[in-house]
Formats: structure tokens, C-alpha cells, sequence
């Protein structure tokens, strides 16, 4: 799939802006920004339930001129989509499965097979009203595999799931790029689950791209220094402060029981070690409660961008 | 292939889901009363027995318009709202199949309550000699109405940016549509045009025509010409902009 200067204005605003990228099959495209970035427009947009201002797109190889041809490869779970409450699950599924041309016997098929796969076997004849968030969350993906497609989107899959229900969704999403080879798109404003899951990211902040590439590359864009939190029993403080008061490149900070170790390059560039800085302490015989890196996830980088004000 | 089964769905969700047969059921309570009460007055020779076929027929009418109208207003936007629309908008279906199904599902409704009506009609119309044709003309003009109004109510909603302002402009217009119903007939040239210019108006009064008056079928025909054309200008409207017009979000353009 492939877009190339997509942009969506809703009357002055623009909800999308001139947004380029590209995902092949069985990677996992990130779409990352803060509420009102533009993310579910984009997916709206490529998923066709949205007509761009300008831009091209392809999506399966099919351009964007042919509306009817994209929806029969593609599957979506919208944000926050709503069910049929009457419905059982399996009804659901084989409706969506006859909408895609199935016949009845191979929707039954497909309906069966998706159920299992996404763990609600034992609850597809329950009305989806008896349903819990994660279980309708689970439905709508599989009624996003109906039609076994080549490129899937998922707008907030784990958006109010509790933590076991998020791992278990992304664990199925994972699933799709990898076994089924689709290409995946996912927008999510919680990045910290996102990280393991996905090939690339797109960080968007108010329909713009802020940064995209591998989570590496991300991270090293932002080229903030990295720092650590080091937290010790606060009347050990000032012995930690000491212990490391010796080593080149660290710049201290202490409050009342954490020391904040800025980790500044020295003049030929390297970077003071992590392993190093936490083995002072250790040796000095101090217990540290916990010892945090930041600058290196890409919560950081996610944080670091998004937050700078508008310009 | 598509459009039967979206049809074939919305037919069964507005008759096994539940809707449908509370509404018939709420009719046939109505019905009862108004044919205990017309019976009753027939007995003390107040109204007289066509009248009473008349009067059940024009509510089965005005019954099954409101519904028709009412279920039909709620049909995109109300899909729309409770977040179901993206996921019948994303499979391969066209919209046409789409408001098709759901334009037929709202005028079955209608031919509900046309249903029910009948059994009334038959213990109230007993001995009527042309009771038969009235049926067939009641048949008739609502379902030229069910149909007009459905497809205005469909358009209706597919424009509205929420579920509440589409069902309150169809009731809005039903309303503004039945009212002259409850006037004096009009008089003068202006005042029958305008009454012929209303389809719901018109239309009843071309039942009352045929059904009390006993005029043939064909005497005050052009009364129908108003529900006739909005059938016939609002489906094929509906049908050829539906591709164009149903979205996800209301009105959306480039
Ligand atoms: N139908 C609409 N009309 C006007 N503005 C809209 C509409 N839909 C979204 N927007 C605006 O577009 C921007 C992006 O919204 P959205 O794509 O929903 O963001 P996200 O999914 O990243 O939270 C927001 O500023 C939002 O207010
Ligand atoms: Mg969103």
C-alpha cells in the first residue's frame, strides 16, 4: 500500500496534510499521534469511507479511482464500531462473510474459522449485547478477515481494553502480518504496547508527519540526551551522588530520592555507559530501588515531538 | 447477488428484531378501539357503514406512512450514530443495494399494517357491496404514499449530520402534510390545488371519493397525481444519487 500526499480538509481545518508512506505485506505500519492528529482520517480516508481534498493512493495494488475494488481487499476495524446488540457473533460474521459474496456454506466455513481464531468459539451463538468490550473488539476483527484481505486497519484496537485484553488483541494483529502476510496499518495514541508489534511508525501531529521510519530511526531522531532516573533510599542519596561524582561526562540532580543522571557525550562523542553508572552504585553497596533510561523507548521520542507546541 | 442479501437482512431485522411487531401490534390496538367505537356507532346510525370502512382505512393509511416514514428517516443516520453504518459502508455493496433493502423493509411496514387492517375491514364493511374494491384502492394509495415518503425520508437521512434532526424533519413534514387533512374542505380554485398539491391530503381524499362516495375508480384520479409523482421523482432520485450521496459522514466532499 501506498500514499502519497493524502490530504483531508474539513471546512478551514486540516484533518490530513500532505501525508506520504508506503507498508508491504506482512509489516506493521504504526500510526502514531495524540487525540486529533488525523488518524483515523487517514485510515478513513485510504479505506475509502472518505473522499481526499488531493492526493493519491493504492491500496492491494488497486488505485484509488476504484473505491469498489479497494473495500473487497482490504479489512478494517473502525474506531470505537458498533454491533448489532441483537445479533449473535456468528450471525454477525456470516452476514459480513454473504455481504463479500460467500455463499452460504463457505460463509458458515469462514464464520466457524474466524471465531476460533480470534478465541470466541464458545460464545458465538451469545447476543453480542452479552459481549464484553474486548470480546466485541476480538468480533470486529474477525469480521475485518472476512474476505481475507491484503491490507488490514485497525483505528485503536486496544483503545479501553484492560491489559491482558490489549495483549491478547495485539497478539492476534501480530498474527495477521505474520502468518497471513497482510499488510498492516494500526493507529493507536498508547504507544508502549505498540512498540513490539510494529515494523514502522508515522508519528502524526495535527495531520502532519512529524517522523517516520523504523522505531529505531525514530528514536534517533529525536536527539535528546539520554537520561536516568536512579531511585535509592533516600537517606542513601547523597552516598549515590558520591559514588558516581567521580565519573567523566555525568551531570547529577537530586531530589529528595531520585538522582537525575544526565548522560552528556564527552569531547569525542561517546557516551557515557549505562552499565557502567549502575555498577558504581551497585559497588558502593547501595540498593536501588529502580533505575529508568529514557530517551530510548519510543514513548520518549513520541513524547519528546508531540509535545513541542504547534507551530 | 449483494443487494438480496442486504434486503434479505434488513427485512428480518425489522421483523424478527423486534420493531415490526410491536408497531403492528400497537395498530391493532388502535384498530380495535376505533372498531368497537365505529360499530357501536353504527348501531345508533350515526356512521354509516362506508364511512367506517373509511375511517379504518385512512388510519391504517396515515399509520403506515408515519412508520414507513419514521423507520425509514432513522435508516442511515441511525446507523450512522450507533456506529454500525462503517462496517455496511466498507463491504463491497452498493449503495444503491443498500438503500434499496432498506427503502423495501420500510415500506413493508406499510403492507404490515395493511395487514392487520384488513380483518377490521372485513368485520366492519360486512354487506358493503364494493368493499373489495375499496381494499384493493386502499392498497393501493398507501402504498404510493409508503413508497413517496419512504424515499424522502431516506434522502432525509442520509443528509442529516444526526439521527435526532432526520426523524424530527420526516415528522416535521408528516405533520405539516396531515394537517390539512383536519381542515374544512377548501374552496375555490387556489384551495383545491393546493389540497391536490399535498399527496397525503390528496390521496385521502381520493380514498374517501371512491370508498363514501362511491365514485368509480378513475372519477377523481388526478387527486393522485401529487403521491404519484413524489414516488416516482423521490426512488429514482434516491436510486441514482445513492452512490454519490451515502457516506460515512454526512455531506462529505472533496
Ligand atoms: N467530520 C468532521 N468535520 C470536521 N472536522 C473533523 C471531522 N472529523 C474529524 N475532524 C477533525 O479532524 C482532526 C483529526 O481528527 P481524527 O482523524 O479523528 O483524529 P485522531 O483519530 O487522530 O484522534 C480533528 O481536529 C477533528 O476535529
Ligand atoms: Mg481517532
Amino acid at each position: 500500500m501506498e500514499a502519497v500526499g493524502l490530504t483531508k480538509r474539513y471546512g478551514g481545518r486540516t484533518a490530513v496534510d500532505e501525508v506520504s508512506f508506503s507498508v508491504s505485506r506482512g509489516e506493521v505500519l504504526g500510526l502514531l499521534g495524540p487525540n486529533g492528529a488525523g488518524k483515523t482520517t487517514a485510515i478513513r480516508l485510504l479505506t475509502t469511507m472518505l473522499t481526499p481534498s488531493s492526493g493519491q493512493f493504492r491500496v492491494a495494488g488497486v488505485d484509488c479511482g476504484k473505491p469498489n475494488d479497494i473495500r473487497r481487499r482490504i479489512g478494517v476495524l473502525p474506531e470505537s464500531a458498533g454491533y448489532p446488540e441483537h445479533h449473535s457473533g456468528s450471525e454477525y460474521l456470516l452476514y459480513h462473510a454473504r455481504l463479500f459474496g460467500l455463499n452460504r456454506t463457505d460463509a458458515a466455513g469462514t464464520t466457524e474459522r474466524l471465531l476460533a481464531e480470534v478465541g470466541l468459539a464458545d460464545r458465538a451463538s451469545s447476543a453480542i449485547a452479552t459481549y464484553s468490550r474486548g470480546m466485541r473488539q476480538r468480533l470486529g476483527i474477525a469480521r475485518a478477515l472476512v474476505n481475507d484481505p491484503a491490507v488490514v486497519f485497525f483505528d485503536e484496537p486496544t483503545l479501553g481494553l484492560d491489559p491482558a485484553g490489549q495483549r491478547q488483541v495485539l497478539g492476534i494483529i501480530c498474527d495477521i502480518a505474520q502468518r497471513r502476510g497482510a499488510a498492516v496499518v494500526l493507529s493507536t495514541h498508547a504507544l508502549t504496547e505498540v512498540e513490539d508489534v510494529c515494523t514502522s511508525v508515522l508519528i502524526l501531529r495535527q495531520g502532519t508527519v512529524l517522523a517516520a521510519g523504523t522505531v529505531a530511526e525514530v528514536i534517533g531522531t529525536v536527539a535528546a540526551q539520554p537520561t536516568a532516573q536512579l531511585r535509592v533510599p533516600s537517606d542513601m542519596i547523597a552516598r549515590a551522588a558520591e559514588s558516581l561524582a567521580s565519573a567523566p561526562g555525568l551531570q547529577l540532580e537530586t531530589t529528595a530520592d531520585t538522582l537525575r543522571i544526565t548522560l552528556a557525550p564527552g569531547g569525542d562523542g561517546h557516551v557515557p555507559d549505562t552499565n557502567a553508572v549502575l555498577r558504581a552504585v551497585l559497588d558502593a553497596a547501595i540498593p536501588v530501588l529502580s533505575f529508568d533510561l529514557e530517551g530510548t523507548r519510543l514513548s520518549d521520542a513520541f513524547l519528546a515531538m508531540t509535545s513541542q507546541e504547534p507551530r | 447477488m449483494s443487494w438480496y442479501v442486504v434486503t434479505a437482512r434488513e427485512w428480518r431485522d425489522l421483523w424478527l428484531g423486534g420493531r415490526g411487531p410491536i408497531l403492528m401490534f400497537a395498530l391493532s390496538i388502535l384498530l380495535s378501539a376505533i372498531t368497537y367505537l365505529a360499530a357501536t356507532n353504527q348501531i345508533l346510525n350515526y356512521l354509516e357503514q362506508r364511512e367506517a370502512v373509511n375511517l379504518t382505512l385512512q388510519v391504517a393509511v396515515a399509520v403506515g406512512a408515519l412508520v414507513t416514514l419514521v423507520v425509514s428517516a432513522d435508516a442511515i443516520s441511525g446507523e450512522r450514530e450507533r456506529a454500525t453504518l462503517e462496517s455496511l459502508l466498507l463491504a463491497p455493496v452498493s449503495r444503491r443495494a443498500i438503500v434499496l433493502g432498506k427503502l423495501t423493509a420500510a415500506v413493508s411496514l406499510w403492507l404490515g399494517a395493511f395487514a392487520v387492517a384488513v380483518p377490521y375491514l372485513w368485520a366492519l364493511g360486512r354487506g358493503v357491496s364494493a368493499l373489495v374494491p375499496a381494499m384493493v384502492t386502499g392498497l393501493v394509495v398507501g402504498t404510493l404514499l409508503a413508497v413517496g415518503l419512504s424515499a424522502v425520508g431516506l434522502l432525509i437521512s442520509i443528509r442529516s449530520k444526526s439521527n435526532k434532526v432526520s426523524v424530527s424533519v420526516s415528522l416535521f413534514l408528516l405533520l405539516a402534510l396531515f394537517a390539512p387533512t383536519q381542515l374544512p374542505t377548501p374552496h375555490g380554485a387556489f384551495g383545491v390545488f393546493l389540497d391536490r398539491l399535498n399527496p397525503v391530503a390528496a390521496a385521502l381524499h381520493y380514498l374517501t371519493t371512491v370508498v363514501v362516495n362511491g365514485r368509480g375508480w378513475t372519477h377523481d384520479l388526478s387527486y393522485l397525481a401529487s403521491s404519484l409523482a413524489v414516488a416516482l421523482v423521490g426512488v429514482p432520485t434516491l436510486m441514482i444519487l445513492a452512490p454519490r450521496i451515502v457516506h460515512l459522514v454526512a455531506g462529505d466532499h472533496r
